[in-house]
């Protein structure tokens, strides 16, 4: 039933803009999988492409195995949501619904029993003969997503389907979202510049960033085991420290600018330390794993001041300045002995939220 | 979702005394004539003696039939024309692009009657191509009556359908043309399920203003219809008021409700049929200009080359012809600046009577236009509402039709204005108002409310906001309108022609009358001055704002 997308070395320009870069890609039949990276990077481009919306400069997209590259996008049967909605306002939402079915020449109880169907699954049963026009922004997502999902298609396209929705409402959809694609079983494309978004719907994610796929791989494992300093940097997002490696018979060692020895054990090999010593590196440390700390550790900063403290219901969150000029953001619980703003405290790091990066090619040191 | 704001006095004064011209110039004509349809033209009796006499008289309804069906045609004929021209100026990119836009500009911005009488030189009964075909024995069908009165017409119009329905056509969604085909529609099946409902209101608001227009035009139906012989509503009432055998005011009031009737019944019509206005947007990203190959770039710049060329042809042959020698009837191939000489000798006043008329009617039209389109917008009493609708009153009423209602009114007492510059100026005035007014109060919605309590609560005053805050932004769509109110008063002739006397001449009328029975030569000369002014006019407010007609909504009544 679900169909598998191979994608092999889409390139596209536009003018000396590079969109894509030779991309390949295998999407799994059944499976989410998303785009994600910041405006430009291409993730439109690359939806587009399959779409048939855009004409790709070279490689090729094969569904099943069929080359479908040259195919007008009438003849793909791709399901596409779009961003704006795109729902057409002079019809109603059973005849948008209906749309795709009509060119398909179903019989007309076929085309009522599946619009019904298919608006009962998106909670927009109720609103079978309302115009756009009369709907909000939500229901017109509904609209869209009823309107691609009924025909059954090859594959589901989704171009930021949540992002002109307020915020409560895109936690809602997306896992509604989430949750119709698994009942349904169809092969979906998702397009997100919400890391958060993209986590969360995901079975599979695509880093994307100009034009290349920096990353792909399960939420966690994006998460957890960044391989490249801008997937840490756009998943999830860290405090970063530029130094180079310094490698000592006390341990592995990363040498601010400011002169400053901080230790590394534990988040690079001594071997790989040893081959990149005196390189300059990236040293990326989630917001969760920097703490106070009583004991000025090796991996740390002593005094520290505190120049903000953001009070966020769950937890506070500090800004604080070492004495070499660094700033570093971190989360902590609140607790009672909270530090006060202008107050000095010592700060260190749990390695296990820390990785290192090479500073040239942006590339994962383990 | 609008504020309940503080009454403000100084705007309820404004519209106060819009309303009052209003009921003056615009109400006050309009009730007379319509009271004097009622007077018997034998018995001087109150009663509908008229209205027998015209739909029992086969000379009365031919003009009926005649109106309807050459604004019919007309109206079929631009659309067939503009919607395809529209879509290939929205859809791709081709050379000379902008070139074509002013030629389609100045086409629409030029009098309809120059046009009519640029046919009537070419294939009229003394035409050059009519007399190129009699040495050759052949003798080819003239320009004259409703068949040429339909060309003539579609060629000075059509460009009202391509503006509207141009600027519909970019503003549609992209993603909702994308979605259609990616639902399975091909391209051709896209366009007739989704673009072509989608533009529906575009083009029955353009369909509407043309067939407006063609019933209201008076100047090229008389040229071409040759007075008597093919009679339209609005050459009839003229006739009938302004008859040398002996006027039949009554008769002529009786024809000027008829076709005031026409023209609201083809408004509510519009208006219905767009009732259920569903086009919106959600923030969508207008459609991109497809960039097709060189060799159909070159064929679609040739196609509108070829279409818009054919429709300003008839004005540069009137340019061409009037720096040319006339014999007789006939033009020589000799260049020469006679007949410039003879119609500047010729002119008297003309010239300086359009330019002060028209500028003082363009600097009132501006001022009140602008201030009514912010009020109109903003401050919601009943009595704007009312205003709001006398101001579009004046759009459905033909030039002819209001002109006569001017003269019974103000030929006597307490206001004696017939024969003055004032009654012109005043015409010219309410006829184009509502291009300002509505072009300024179009960009008035789309300025942000918040932006004004700012200003108030910065403690500016009204007045003070409105000087300080909204005219600066409001001066593109007032810049926009009066552009096009200017054209259009400056070119005015169904109007002026039944208030003007000897000494209130406009160049207009004096190049309509040596076309009518004078000498074309002179004719000539008189219209390449309307086109020369013209086109300066245009270029130059070119430099200054992008001028699209389509842009001031001018037409859309709320």
């Amino acid at each position: 039933m679900a169909h598998s997308v191979s994608l092999n070395g889409l390139s596209k320009r536009f003018g000396s803009h590079v969109a894509l870069n030779s991309v390949s890609l295998q999407i799994e039949p059944g499976e989410l999988l998303t785009l994600l990276g910041p405006s430009g990077c291409g993730k439109t481009t690359l939806l587009r492409a399959i779409a048939g919306l855009y004409q790709p400069d070279a490689g090729s997209i094969h569904v099943n195995g069929h080359d479908i590259t040259h195919r007008p996008p009438y003849q793909r049967d791709m399901g596409m949501v779009f961003q704006n909605f795109a729902v057409f306002p002079h019809l109603s939402v059973a005849d948008n619904v209906a749309y795709g079915l009509k060119v398909r020449g179903y019989s007309d109880s076929n085309i009522q029993s599946r619009i019904d169907e298919a608006l009962r699954k998106v909670k927009l049963d109720q609103l079978k003969q309302r115009f756009p026009s009369e709907l909000s922004g939500g229901q017109k997502q509904r609209v869209g997503l009823a309107r691609a999902m009924v025909i059954e298609p090859t594959m589901l396209l989704m171009d930021e389907p949540l992002s002109n929705l307020d915020a409560k409402l895109r936690i809602e959809m997306r896992q509604e979202i989430r949750l119709l694609q698994r009942e349904l079983g169809i092969t979906t494309l998702y397009v997100t510049h919400d890391q958060e978004e993209a986590l969360a719907v995901s079975d599979r994610i695509a880093v994307m960033n100009s034009g290349d796929i920096v990353q792909l791989g399960t939420p966690e494992h994006i998460y957890s085991d960044p391989q490249h300093a801008f997937v840490m940097d756009f998943v999830g997002g860290c405090n970063w420290v530029k130094g180079t490696v310094d490698v000592t018979v006390s341990g592995i060692c990363l040498q601010t600018h400011q002169n400053k020895g901080i230790s590394i054990d534990g988040i690079v090999s001594t071997e790989t330390a040893r081959k990149h010593a005196g390189h300059e590196v990236l040293l990326g440390i989630r917001f969760d794993a920097i703490a106070f700390s009583n004991v000025p550790a090796a991996n740390g900063w002593r005094d520290t001041t505190v120049l903000l403290r953001t009070y966020l219901g769950s937890h506070l969150q500090y800004t604080v300045r070492t004495q070499g000029g660094i700033e570093l953001l971190f989360n902590a619980p609140s607790a009672i002995d909270a530090v006060d703003e202008g107050g000095i405290a010592s700060v260190d790091f749990s390695p296990s939220g820390a990785y290192l990066f090479d500073a040239a090619s942006g590339k994962r040191l383990v | 979702m609008l504020s309940k704001r503080p009454t403000v006095d100084v705007w309820r004064w404004t519209v106060l005394v819009g309303l009052a011209i209003c009921l003056v110039f615009v109400v006050w004509p309009l009730f007379e004539l319509a009271r004097q349809s009622f007077i018997g033209q034998s018995s001087q009796t109150f009663g509908f003696e008229n209205y027998t006499t015209f739909f029992s008289s086969n000379y009365f309804m031919r003009a009926a039939y005649n109106s309807l069906w050459i604004a019919s045609g007309t109206t079929a004929m631009t659309l067939l024309m503009g919607i395809p021209l529209a879509y290939m100026f929205s859809r791709f990119e081709f050379p000379g692009k902008p070139f074509l836009k002013i030629l389609v500009l100045l086409s629409m911005m030029s009098p309809p009657f120059i046009g009519a009488y640029a046919w009537i030189m070419l294939m009229g009964r003394g035409g050059i191509i009519t007399q190129w075909g009699l040495s050759w024995g052949i003798e080819l069908h003239t320009i004259y009556g409703p068949t040429g009165i339909i060309i003539a017409s579609t060629l000075s119009l059509y460009p009202i359908v391509f503006w509207i329905v141009g600027g519909a056509m970019r503003q549609l969604d992209q993603s909702v043309e994308e979605a259609a085909g990616l639902l399975g529609r091909k391209p051709i099946g896209v366009f007739l399920t989704v673009t072509l409902p989608l533009l529906r209101p575009a083009v029955i608001t353009s369909a509407m203003l043309v067939f407006l227009a063609v019933l209201a035009d008076f100047g090229l139906p008389n040229l071409l219809g040759e007075g008597e012989r093919f009679q339209v509503l609005a050459t009839l009432a003229y006739n009938l008021f302004l008859s040398e055998i002996g006027e039949e005011p009554g008769m002529a009031a009786v024809t000027s409700v008829v076709l005031v009737t026409m023209a609201g019944i083809v408004v509510g019509f519009g208006q219905w049929l767009n009732r259920a206005n569903r086009v919106f947007n959600d923030g969508s990203q207008p459609i991109g200009l497809k960039k097709p190959s060189k060799a159909t770039q070159l064929i679609l710049a040739g196609t509108a080359l070829g279409i818009v060329i054919t429709a300003n042809a008839p004005i540069m042959v009137v340019l061409a012809s009037s720096f040319l020698e006339i014999r007789g009837a006939v033009f020589q191939p000799v260049l020469t600046l006679d007949n410039y000489t003879k119609a500047f000798a010729m002119m008297g006043n003309a010239l300086t009577n359009s330019l002060v008329f028209a500028g003082i009617a363009l600097v009132l039209a501006t001022v009140f236009g602008a201030v009514f389109g912010y009020v109109l917008t903003r401050q919601k009493y009943l009595s704007s509402r009312c205003l709001d609708f006398l101001l579009m009153v004046p759009f459905i009423v033909p030039g002819t039709v209001l002109g006569i209602g001017f003269v019974q009114v103000f030929n006597t007492p307490p206001l004696l204005l017939t024969g003055t510059s004032t009654i012109i100026v005043i015409i010219y005035l309410v006829r184009r108002l509502p291009y300002v007014s509505r072009s300024s109060a179009s960009i008035v919605h789309q300025i942000d409310m918040a932006l004004e309590d700012a200003s108030s609560s910065l403690g500016a005053k009204p007045l003070g906001t409105f000087r300080r805050i909204m005219l600066p932004l409001m001066q593109p769509g007032i810049f926009a309108g009066a552009v096009l109110a200017w054209l259009e008063i400056f070119n005015e002739l169904s109007a002026s022609i039944v208030l003007y006397t000897g000494a209130t001449k406009t160049l207009p009328i004096a190049a309509y009358q040596q076309a009518m029975g004078g000498d074309f030569g002179v004719a000539a000369a008189y219209s390449g001055l309307l086109i020369a002014i013209t086109s300066i006019s245009i270029g130059l407010s070119m430099l200054f704002a992008d001028i699209d007609p389509a842009r001031p909504h001018v037409y859309k009544s709320a």
